[in-house]
């Protein structure tokens, strides 16, 4: 490939998302590098150069499948699928323990995440199955059965670990799919209306008290297990207490005298509130709402049904990440654990959003390069 | 593909709403940033500066363990820590210097203490001392003032009434560890932290979840220095705040009794070795003591590294429950097994009478009785009232020992009792697969002749023991020993309530037991039985002398006295008996590591635990019984003073030397 070739390649290739996705992640390191810079743990204080190593690597690995044609994604997704379902079973068996779950599968130096590569798998194998079957019709309670096996069985599996968190995300994302896939406003209705039946009888007369706490403390070994909601309070006094303009670069005062733990995963959202306030977090939120748009738009622009529910499910995959902490870190949700992309620290999160940026750049790019 | 535009196209209505939901939803964010940062900003900007909020652990106190008759055992006191808030310490050099001095510690050690945890959060409390005196209490309460970031902590703490009493009966609690965390979580799926305190042993340990109740916690606000000023409660500030009262442990009633239980630890004073007394009707644990033993309190107070080497380092292990955790050679005490399997088998009758020299031959070798002189003419009696060995040699030898492992393991010998204490043993009763699985070897039918007296491969347990012959005296019944009668809650709620629980029936004849009980009665009540010097008076004691040899001997030492050997080569004693001989209802099992005698050693402990029982629970039989004995006694004394004048006389006349007679075992 001679110079003008690969200018040319450059000049159509699409670098809104990576573009995008950068920024944020610039605010996040700066964040990051402020909540844990003053920590007295060497690993805590380190922890920055830690997330810049793994954003280079997922910049470079995202690259790389950004150069992966989509129909590849159509060929191999069955495969990619029942893959990550062997890796899910695997790592209930021989998988590393930490912090109460097994969550990890231990390859030398490499520590790997089945549950994060399965939330791409099932986009994948949902689009696959919605593109081939009656992609024109609307879609009944019949059409979903199959689909919902399909991501029901990798849930059950991560919420096995245990990781409730991410086993309801893949639910989330699932139903994003088969919203935009046209279901129908009267099976919508009717699943609404029967999950709410089920959740409130489940919850009020299904279980006793101590129960509910044993399946909780269960199902999330990480969650404050005592039941008090200590971290949602010192999350809302960190939020709180930025006020309009915040504290300023390095002022946070929940970060540096650790009153509020987790604060370089979880709460990370916290600590950029109290240090740059509600103007701050405008900012922050736009840069999210460009990210989202531009998503949904590249969504419609495709020719291929497939590919249009892929750039949806990866779209659904940053926004229920995104909204579920903020409202998580602002009281509005109970703490389930799950990070803000781009923003919290993480190798493998930030690793599944860089693939992610991949695909859709990939998208975006083969309607005009391949 | 397909021609697929149209049907991309066709989606766009649903992409329009959804990106219509994605802003709503951040709007919806949006509105809660404003309300939390603009309208509650001051406030929260407030309870940042000085975090005012903190999450306080309100502790739990632990249940109570009280006896049967509810004496209150094992009780919770209040303990006082010296503690320090890094965060809220000013003038540090001379508020730490002020603090030594009230503490009488050098300066050098706090400032150790407090670079350790350096590296927690600096709210975060450290304990510079523990439980410091109430003097001490008071100068720092009113000295509070001058000394920022010094406070007093209170919590409660365990004492254990009897101290050394029972201190393996209740066990001790102590800080859970680094390394016990994930092991007990996962165990009792309780979500555990550091500093909690667990039983480690005894009933602390295996009523843990009983005795242990939840904690508590409540957010408080303090104030610059980290005083707390007053409980948060749920308001539209922080939404719903949880404050959870610490609910308390449930306490235990047992089935010790604590009379038996204090004669029971003086009787064993100065010696080492355990004493174990059931109800025979119940098989409820009335007394379990063993010694050397230590003191529980002491543990939950912090251990001191001065205690705990002592302990570890004593040869005797003060730590070891002896009747639970130690097994011994029955010695003697075993006969009544092999005396109860013969008669069932038919190999002898009560009547069966054989003639019992010094030795019994048996192939090439010599089994010697612990009598030079042999016991003449034997029948069954005779041969418990004087513990005959030659008389359960000759039973051996017409018995296989898979016969008698059998009675033996139905008389609950062999395996664990099951009572509810941590680290129980299971002795051992030997059988030919055994020894052939153990290293390769046939039985040999010599071997047989010394389990039949309880030497040999044979281990047992104190608690074994006893409710083995609580079994043979209640006709046998064989009970799980257990120690806690019922469970109850803060409001007196019986929880649960433990009854008697039968392992099984031996179903053996009534006369067989019958006989073997009168054989046992006679040891103490008939002249010349091995425990005649210590029956006691009112009790009607039924039992079995036991000396058990810790190394195997020659013959030249076997009959040396055991007295004079070194301490550690001296013969273990013991003794195992019911009481009263008519209607039984308490048994007991007695071992004296290195006494030597069961008869001089043990006996003297099972009298005195009995005594206590009769004392207590049979007043009347005991006055009765005493009456009748004491008649007995004046008889027999004034037989032997007619016999010793007769004597007297013979000697005076004829000058003949009489035959000495010899102490007893």
């Amino acid at each position: 490939m001679n110079l003008s070739a690969l200018l040319e390649v450059l000049k159509k290739y699409d670098f809104s998302f990576f573009g995008t996705c950068g920024a944020i992640f610039m605010m996040g390191i700066v964040n990051l590098y402020s909540a844990t810079h003053a920590s007295a743990s060497a690993h805590l204080a380190s922890l920055y150069k830690t997330q810049l190593i793994y954003f280079f690597a997922a910049i470079i690995i995202g690259m790389a499948v950004s150069f992966i044609q989509p129909k590849n994604f159509y060929r191999y997704s069955i495969f990619f699928y029942l893959l990550t379902i062997f890796l899910l079973v695997l790592v209930l068996f021989l998988g590393h323990k930490g912090m109460g779950a097994q969550r990890w599968i231990v390859l030398g130096p490499l520590r790997l995440q089945p549950s994060e590569i399965t939330k791409l798998s099932v986009i994948f194998v949902l689009a696959r199955f919605f593109a081939k079957y009656n992609p024109d019709k609307e879609l009944g309670l019949r059409d979903l059965l199959v689909p919902f096996v399909l991501a029901a069985i990798p849930t059950i599996l991560i919420i096995l670990e245990p990781d409730l968190g991410t086993g309801l995300l893949v639910l989330l994302i699932f139903m994003a799919i088969a919203f935009y896939r046209k279901l129908k406003w009267r099976t919508i209705a009717i699943i609404g209306i029967l999950g709410m039946l089920s959740g409130v009888i489940m919850y009020n007369f299904g279980l006793k008290e101590y129960q509910k706490k044993r399946v909780l403390t269960f199902l999330n070994p990480g969650s404050d297990a005592r039941g008090s909601g200590y971290n949602a309070i010192q999350s809302k006094i960190a939020i709180g207490s930025g006020k309009f303009l915040g504290k300023g670069f390095k002022k946070s005062s929940q970060a540096s005298l650790n009153y509020l733990p987790e604060n370089h995963t979880d709460f990370v959202f916290s600590i950029f509130n109290e240090e740059h306030g509600f103007v701050g977090s405008l900012f922050l939120i736009a840069l999210y709402l460009i990210l989202f748009i531009r998503f949904v738009w590249l969504a419609t622009s495709v020719t291929r049904i497939f590919d249009s529910i892929v750039v949806i499910g990866i779209a659904s995959l940053f926004f229920w990440h995104t909204i579920i902490n903020m409202a998580m870190v602002t009281g509005l949700l109970p703490i389930v654990g799950l990070p803000l992309p781009l923003m919290s620290y993480g190798g493998s999160s930030l690793m599944t959003f860089g693939i992610c940026c991949g695909v859709a750049t990939s998208i975006s790019n083969s309607r005009n390069l391949f | 593909m397909f021609g697929e535009d149209d049907i991309v196209k066709s989606h766009k209505a649903r992409a329009a709403i959804i990106i219509n939901l994605i802003i709503l939803s951040f709007i919806i964010i949006i509105v809660r940033l404003w309300y939390l940062q603009i309208y509650r900003g001051d406030v929260l900007y407030k309870y940042s500066l000085e975090n005012r909020l903190r999450k306080e652990v309100v502790k739990a106190p632990r249940g109570l363990i009280f006896s049967r008759n509810n004496q209150l055992l094992v009780n919770n006191i209040p303990r006082f820590d010296a503690i320090v808030t890094p965060q809220y310490l000013k003038n540090k050099k001379t508020t730490l210097k002020k603090l030594s001095q009230t503490l009488n510690m050098p300066l050098e050690s706090i400032e150790k203490i407090l670079k350790k945890n350096r590296s927690q959060a600096r709210y975060r409390p450290v304990v510079v001392k523990k439980n410091i005196s109430q003097k001490e209490v008071a100068v720092l309460e009113t000295e509070a003032a001058k000394m920022p970031g010094v406070s007093v902590d209170t919590f409660i703490s365990r004492e254990y009434r009897d101290a050394e009493v029972g201190g393996h009966l209740f066990g001790y609690i102590g800080e859970i560890s680094q390394t016990q965390l994930p092991k007990y979580r996962k165990r009792d799926n309780f979500d555990y932290k550091l500093g909690d305190f667990i039983g480690k042993a005894g009933i602390e340990e295996k009523f843990d979840l009983d005795l242990r109740g939840d904690d508590g916690f409540q957010f408080m606000e303090v104030d610059a220095r980290g005083r707390m000023k007053r409980v948060v409660s749920s308001g539209p500030l922080f939404g719903e705040i949880e404050n959870r009262p610490a609910s308390p442990g449930n306490s235990v009633r047992l089935t010790i009794d604590r009379d038996m239980q204090i004669t029971a630890f003086k009787a064993l004073e100065g010696k080492v070795g355990g004493a174990v007394a059931v109800d025979v009707k119940t098989g409820e644990i009335l007394t379990m003591v063993s010694r050397p033993s230590f003191d529980p309190s002491k543990f939950s107070r912090g251990l001191t590294s001065e205690y705990w080497a002592q302990l570890v380092n004593d040869e005797n292990n003060p730590l070891r429950d002896r009747n639970i955790q130690d097994h011994f050679s029955p010695g003697s005490t075993f006969k009544t097994i092999t005396a109860l399997a013969a008669l069932e088998e038919g190999i002898v009758t009560p009547n069966t009478e054989w003639m019992c020299g010094g030795a019994f031959k048996f192939g090439r070798r010599y089994y010697h009785d612990w009598k030079r002189g042999g016991h003449g003419l034997t029948d069954v009696y005779k041969a418990l009232r004087r513990s005959v060995d030659v008389y359960f040699y000759k039973i051996a030898t017409l018995m296989d020992i898979d016969v008698l492992a059998k009675y033996a393991m139905e008389l609950g010998f062999g395996r664990k009792t099951g009572i509810t204490l941590p680290r129980e043993t299971s002795g051992l009763i030997p059988t030919k697969e055994w020894k052939k699985k153990r290293n390769g070897e046939e039985w040999q039918k010599g071997e047989t002749l010394s389990c039949a007296i309880g030497q040999s491969f044979v281990l047992v347990t104190p608690i074994q023991l006893a409710m083995a012959y609580a079994a043979i005296a209640n006709g046998g019944i064989l009970y799980r020993p257990h120690l806690i009668k019922e469970i109850f809650n803060n409001n007196g709620d019986i929880l649960k309530k433990i009854e008697p629980e039968i392992v099984s029936r031996v179903g053996y004849k009534k006369e067989n037991l019958d006989a073997v009980r009168k054989g046992l009665y006679q040891v103490a009540n008939m002249q010349g039985g091995t425990a005649w010097w210590y029956r006691g008076r009112g009790i009607r004691m039924a039992g079995k002398t036991g000396t058990s040899q810790v190394m195997s001997m020659t013959k030249d030492e076997l009959f040396s006295k055991c007295e004079e050997m070194p301490y550690r080569q001296r013969h273990h004693g013991l003794f195992a008996a019911f009481a009263p001989y008519d209607d039984p209802k308490v048994a007991v099992a007695v071992i004296v590591e290195h006494g030597c005698h069961g008869s001089s050693a043990a006996a003297p402990v099972a009298r005195d635990i009995i005594t206590t029982y009769m004392k207590k629970y049979e007043p009347e039989l005991h006055a009765k019984y005493a009456e009748e004995d004491k008649a007995i006694a004046k008889k027999a004394w004034l037989a032997a003073k007619r016999k010793k004048e007769e004597l007297e006389k013979k000697k005076q006349e004829a000058e003949a030397s009489s035959e000495n007679s010899e102490g007893e075992e």
